[in-house]
């Protein structure tokens, strides 16, 4: 390991002169030295608002019924006990409420006032801690800790995004927006594996190409490029070598779900989320940075129930419950848990009345009748920015620890320890000893990773 | 013999004056025609020259072929503003197709016309900034915003502040739009004074967050007058501003300019960074000269690439970076992403398609949205004002080329058209064009001739395509023998249907195109498109392409050593050594014949080689 990261040292230097060269420099600001509590990071993403009071944060089940009030539906499914004592899930969620003696979870996360519900701004503010528009390219979480602390195994890319296919119509401009290295420079940006099943592909040569007619047209270009000017050779040739030690490296092996076991694979195989879940830990194995799994955002699907909402709940969380727990047992029984965060997470939670937050509503987007009528009505279909949900497990977080709680009337705000954008990140990046103030120069000024290097590390859920 | 030193004197007077000229001392080695060829038509076009072109201007006897040839390639309007819409897209944000939920404007037809007809520089910038015709562009001062509410420092009067003194005055106001600069002499009030030209009510100065109670007044960064009313309407408070800009400080605007230009041919500024024009020069007299030349051309920008490119200082070797900057020739420059694509592009023949409705045409790169491939090479978000892409080589960027989809299939099926062997697509005798789910289409087309039928349903960016349920409905086949219904189902998309016409004569077909009624539900949202064929359709490509390439492509009557030739002086602008020709011959030629593998990896080689991928 100590040679590898000698050598990795020596190439970054290497980029870092060229970038130096090219005019884009970007020293990095001093800040404190931290111990770091973790390595690699894992994002389990809940695109589209997870509903906080139908999964991790129940309160009082009101079951359908024909012309019932709205107002008294609080949550649409009964709690469940877990192996912590103070902590209740909503059902659904039996394997996590298992693991919970493994986790922190937080409560009490207050979303953005963006003054309007977007889904791709507030997952923009999510993912960079600023919301758009903005007048320098803000990168994403993962291309600061890319950046920062560069990969953790050199054939390894530091920063690998699964799930999302980028070209969803209308949308799709917002979320590339933010799926972005932005100032840090592409070589921070993500590598995109869009469906797991299929991550192998990302890692073998083109389809239409043979193993050996791939290797033979690199010694062919090399043989090439020695009888040829030997004009700019190296950082090209340095970076498609880069490439190709990728490919033929252990590190590829990494993207090959079919290398797993059946069992295994049936153990997270919720479709291409939990997949997803299997590919993050092979993924942590081989020494990834900072791995990004979503259930995926596109309009209306998935967590963005504006109809249906009870039914949809159910299915997200068969798609979620099995996989993740078996991620973070399995990182836990293979002893990478100590030195992995997980993070689950998503734009904002859900509530059946209130959209935005109850003391600064904003415009509703789905009417929601006086009495529930139908099925279909039955569900949290508003976008609800006061109180989220937020899964912490392994990497120095607490094991079974509750933190922050939310009224359970509604409009069920936070009680206590409300915690914003700035602070959860900065309890992500002082658990991989990145200060909240650890700044990059663009244009001559500072660029903080958190909001204006603000952001204060929540200590109560470290170990 | 008096009169010839006097005369001989008044030239080196004129060189003494015009630093362009007198940074390059005499005598020091310039490029080759063929690698001056290719600077200059990357650097105008943006593509490469063609053997041919090459040849033609290699051979030419012609003294004064260099400055012929600039003027040659300035004056094809068309493949000029093709490369530099890309270079006034990314300082001016703007981005064909691009949405937020939220105000943006494309202006793009502007852009281009204004790049065709060479508008002087002054009226370019006066038109943005304050624009009044009814086809001026509004999208500069509107800015890019997303829906909800913004931070102060980022309101669309604000970001127009921003711009305009980044761009066209060398100023950055990014920091004192917040709160008064740490790192330089401008003030929170410099930021609204600017920002006041572009808003229609004075604006409340926020001073990192907070209200200061104060309220703005237009005011301009170099002069503490009041150039205007602050009650004046905004139109007025606007065409002040430009008037300030465009008329009294035009030094500031032509200096600012010229450098980025100079940074643009010769890798680095004379000041930088270029959006600081406050900073030290390294040669002041040659941006004072270059900048009171364009002054006097009235503004003209082709005027001033043919300045810089006519210059011996632009026609030295190209050179690498030093720590400390000398100038010692332009440096080498990386390809853009948009370069790269279209290089590959017009040497393959495997153009990007851009759709407008049902028809398609073959387009450069920068017409159509970004992919995998250019960003990784650059292609920037155009969120904000990009004066400077990184060049950098990285790793990401070498995992698209090695092994991305983008580029391989470009080289795939290039090469096979490059030898004449790839099967041209059927083209559909029937495109419905996107069919949502609320609204059916009837359609009705001529099918004579017809032995078999290929009728096709595709999924077009449905939220949910898995959950599409469409159908060719209550289809009836008619023609002189008589008609026939065809009985219909709903089916998953994509689906393909065959239908077997038994050579009964049908000349029509009548449908009705529609998809389910859950599939008006909103998470479905079913964008189907319904097309038809005569004969076994390409998945690639089902949409017609009308029109000519961007470039045309001449590979036919090549034997294997001659296409190989050519591919190296196509790629690199010179043929291969005798060393590289063997092993390049070995790639490409099995059996005496040129193989479509063994060209594709040969191109892949070429492509992916430094030499191709630098401006040198």
């Amino acid at each position: 390991m100590s040679t590898n990261r000698r050598e990795f040292l020596k190439k970054a230097s290497a980029a870092t002169l060229s970038a130096l060269a090219a005019g884009n420099a970007r020293s990095v600001l001093a800040a404190e030295k931290l111990e770091a509590t973790a390595d690699t990071v894992i994002l389990l993403w809940m695109a589209g608002g997870m509903a906080q009071t139908e999964t991790f944060d129940p309160k009082r089940y009101e079951p359908f019924a024909t012309g019932m009030d709205p107002n008294r539906v609080l949550s649409t499914f009964p709690s469940i006990p877990t192996s912590v004592e103070n902590i209740r899930l909503s059902q659904g969620l039996e394997e996590l409420a298992k693991v919970m003696d493994k986790a922190t979870l937080v409560r009490t996360y207050q979303a953005g006032d963006l003054g309007h519900i977007l889904h791709s701004r507030h997952q923009f503010h999510w993912h960079t801690g600023y919301a758009p528009p903005l007048s320098v390219a803000a990168p994403h979480m993962g291309s600061v800790i890319a950046k920062t602390l560069g990969p953790k195994n050199p054939d390894m890319p530091a920063f690998i995004d699964v799930g999302q296919n980028l070209e969803i119509g209308a949308e799709s401009d917002s979320l590339k927006a933010f799926h972005t290295a932005g100032f840090l420079g592409t070589e921070h940006g993500p590598f995109f594996i869009a469906d797991p099943s299929e991550a192998a592909r990302a890692v073998r040569p083109p389809a239409h190409i043979s193993k050996e007619r791939f290797l033979r047209r690199y010694e062919q270009y090399k043989e090439l490029l020695a009888a040829g000017s030997q004009y700019q050779q190296e950082s090209l040739k340095r970076a498609i070598d880069n490439a190709h030690r990728l490919l033929s490296s252990n590190a590829a092996k990494a993207f090959d779900l079919s290398l797993e076991s059946k069992e295994t694979i049936s153990k997270y195989d919720t479709g291409r989320f939990g997949l997803g879940c299997l590919l993050a830990r092979r993924l942590t194995e081989a020494g990834a940075r900072f791995i990004e799994v979503t259930s995926e955002y596109i309009p209306f699907r998935y967590w963005d129930s504006h109809e249906n909402g009870h039914e949809r709940a159910k299915i997200m969380k068969e798609t979620i419950d099995r996989p993740v727990s078996q991620l973070i047992r399995e990182l836990d029984e293979r002893g990478l848990l100590k030195r992995t965060l997980i993070v689950l997470a998503s734009e904002f939670g859900r509530d059946m009345m209130t959209e935005g937050k109850p003391e600064k509503p904003v415009q509703d987007q789905v009417k929601v009748p006086d009495r529930l009528t139908e099925m279909k009505h039955y569900g949290m279909h508003r976008h609800f920015t006061e109180a989220g949900s937020v899964l912490l497990v392994g990497g120095g977080m607490k094991r079974g620890y509750l933190y922050g709680t939310t009224a359970d009337e509604r409009p069920c705000k936070v009680v206590d320890k409300p915690v914003r954008i700035e602070d959860l990140h900065a309890t992500i990046y002082r658990a991989m000893g990145i200060p909240a103030n650890q700044g990059y120069l663009i244009e001559s000024r500072p660029f903080y990773v958190t909001k204006d290097g603000k952001g204060k590390p929540i200590t109560d859920v470290f170990v | 013999m008096r009169i010839n030193i006097l005369l001989l004197c008044a030239c080196l007077a004129v060189n003494a004056a015009s630093p362009v000229d007198s940074i390059v001392p005499d005598g020091k080695p310039i490029v080759s025609d063929a690698i001056f060829a290719r600077r200059v038509y990357l650097d105008i076009w943006g593509l490469l020259p063609t053997p041919e072109q090459l040849a033609d201007f290699t051979e030419s006897k012609d003294p004064q072929k260099r400055e012929r040839l600039v003027d040659a390639l300035l004056a094809n309007k068309s493949n000029y503003a093709e490369h530099w819409m890309t270079f006034w897209n990314d300082h001016l944000r703007n981005d064909e197709g691009v949405v937020y939920h939220g105000d943006r404007k494309y202006i793009t037809k502007w852009l281009r016309t204004a790049l065709e007809s060479n508008l002087p520089y002054d009226r370019f910038v006066r038109t943005l900034i304050s624009p009044t015709a009814k086809d001026d562009p509004d999208g500069f001062i509107i800015g890019v915003n997303w829906r909800g509410t913004v931070n102060a420092s980022e309101l669309p009067p604000m970001q127009a502040a921003q711009n305009t003194a980044q761009i066209f005055l060398g100023v950055n106001l990014k920091c004192n739009s917040c709160h008064d600069s740490f790192i330089s002499k401008w003030k929170l009030k410099d930021a609204y004074g600017l920002a006041s030209f572009f808003s229609d009510k004075p604006m409340d100065i926020v001073r990192c967050d907070v209200h200061t109670g104060e309220l703005s007044s237009p005011k301009y960064l170099f002069n503490n007058e009041p150039l205007i009313d602050p009650g004046a309407p905004l139109a007025d408070r606007r065409t002040a501003l430009a008037r300030m800009i465009t008329e009294k400080d035009q030094d500031r605007l032509a200096r600012t300019y010229v450098n980025r230009i100079w940074k643009r041919l010769m890798g680095r500024g004379i000041v930088e960074p270029v959006d600081n024009l406050d900073a030290k020069p390294w040669n002041a007299e040659l941006l004072a000269s270059l900048a009171d030349e364009f002054k006097a051309s009235g503004f003209d920008m082709k005027a001033l690439l043919k300045r810089v490119m006519t210059s011996r200082a632009y026609q030295l070797p190209a050179v690498e970076p030093t720590a400390n900057y000398v100038f010692a020739g332009p440096l080498a420059r990386r390809l853009s992403g948009e370069q790269f694509s279209d290089n590959v592009a017009a040497i393959t023949g495997q153009w990007r398609l851009k759709q407008t409705g049902i028809r398609a045409e073959y387009v450069r790169e920068w017409q159509v949205k970004s992919t995998s491939l250019t960003r990784a090479l650059g292609r920037p978000i155009r969120d904000q004002v990009t004066t400077d892409r990184q060049d950098a080589a990285t790793t990401l960027q070498a995992l698209e080329l090695v092994n991305g989809t983008v580029l391989a299939d470009q080289l795939h099926l290039g090469s096979q058209r490059m030898l004449g062997v790839l099967q041209p697509p059927a083209v559909n005798i029937y495109d419905s064009g996107i069919v949502g789910a609320s609204k059916p289409v009837s359609a009705e087309f001529d099918i004579a001739g017809a032995g078999k039928l290929w009728l096709l349903m595709e999924d077009f960016d449905s939220y949910d395509r898995t959950r599409v349920k469409a159908r060719w409905g209550g289809m009836v086949l008619s023609g002189p023998n008589g008609e026939e219904k065809i009985a219909d189902q709903w089916e998953t998309i994509p689906s393909e249907r065959v239908l077997d016409l038994k050579g009964r004569g049908f000349t029509k077909l009548k449908a009705v195109l529609s998809c389910d009624e859950a599939s008006k539900a909103s998470d479905i949202n079913a964008r189907v498109r319904y097309f038809a064929f005569k004969s076994q359709p390409d998945k690639r490509q089902l949409v017609k392409v009308t029109g000519e390439p961007p470039m045309a492509q001449s590979w036919s009557g090549l034997n294997a050593d001659m296409l190989v030739e050519r591919l190296y002086l196509y790629t690199l602008s010179r043929k291969p050594t005798t060393k590289e020709a063997r092993i390049a011959k070995s790639i490409a030629i099995k059996n005496g014949k040129a193989s479509a593998d063994g060209l594709e990896d040969l191109m892949w080689s070429l492509f992916l080689s430094p030499e191709f991928q630098y401006v040198h």
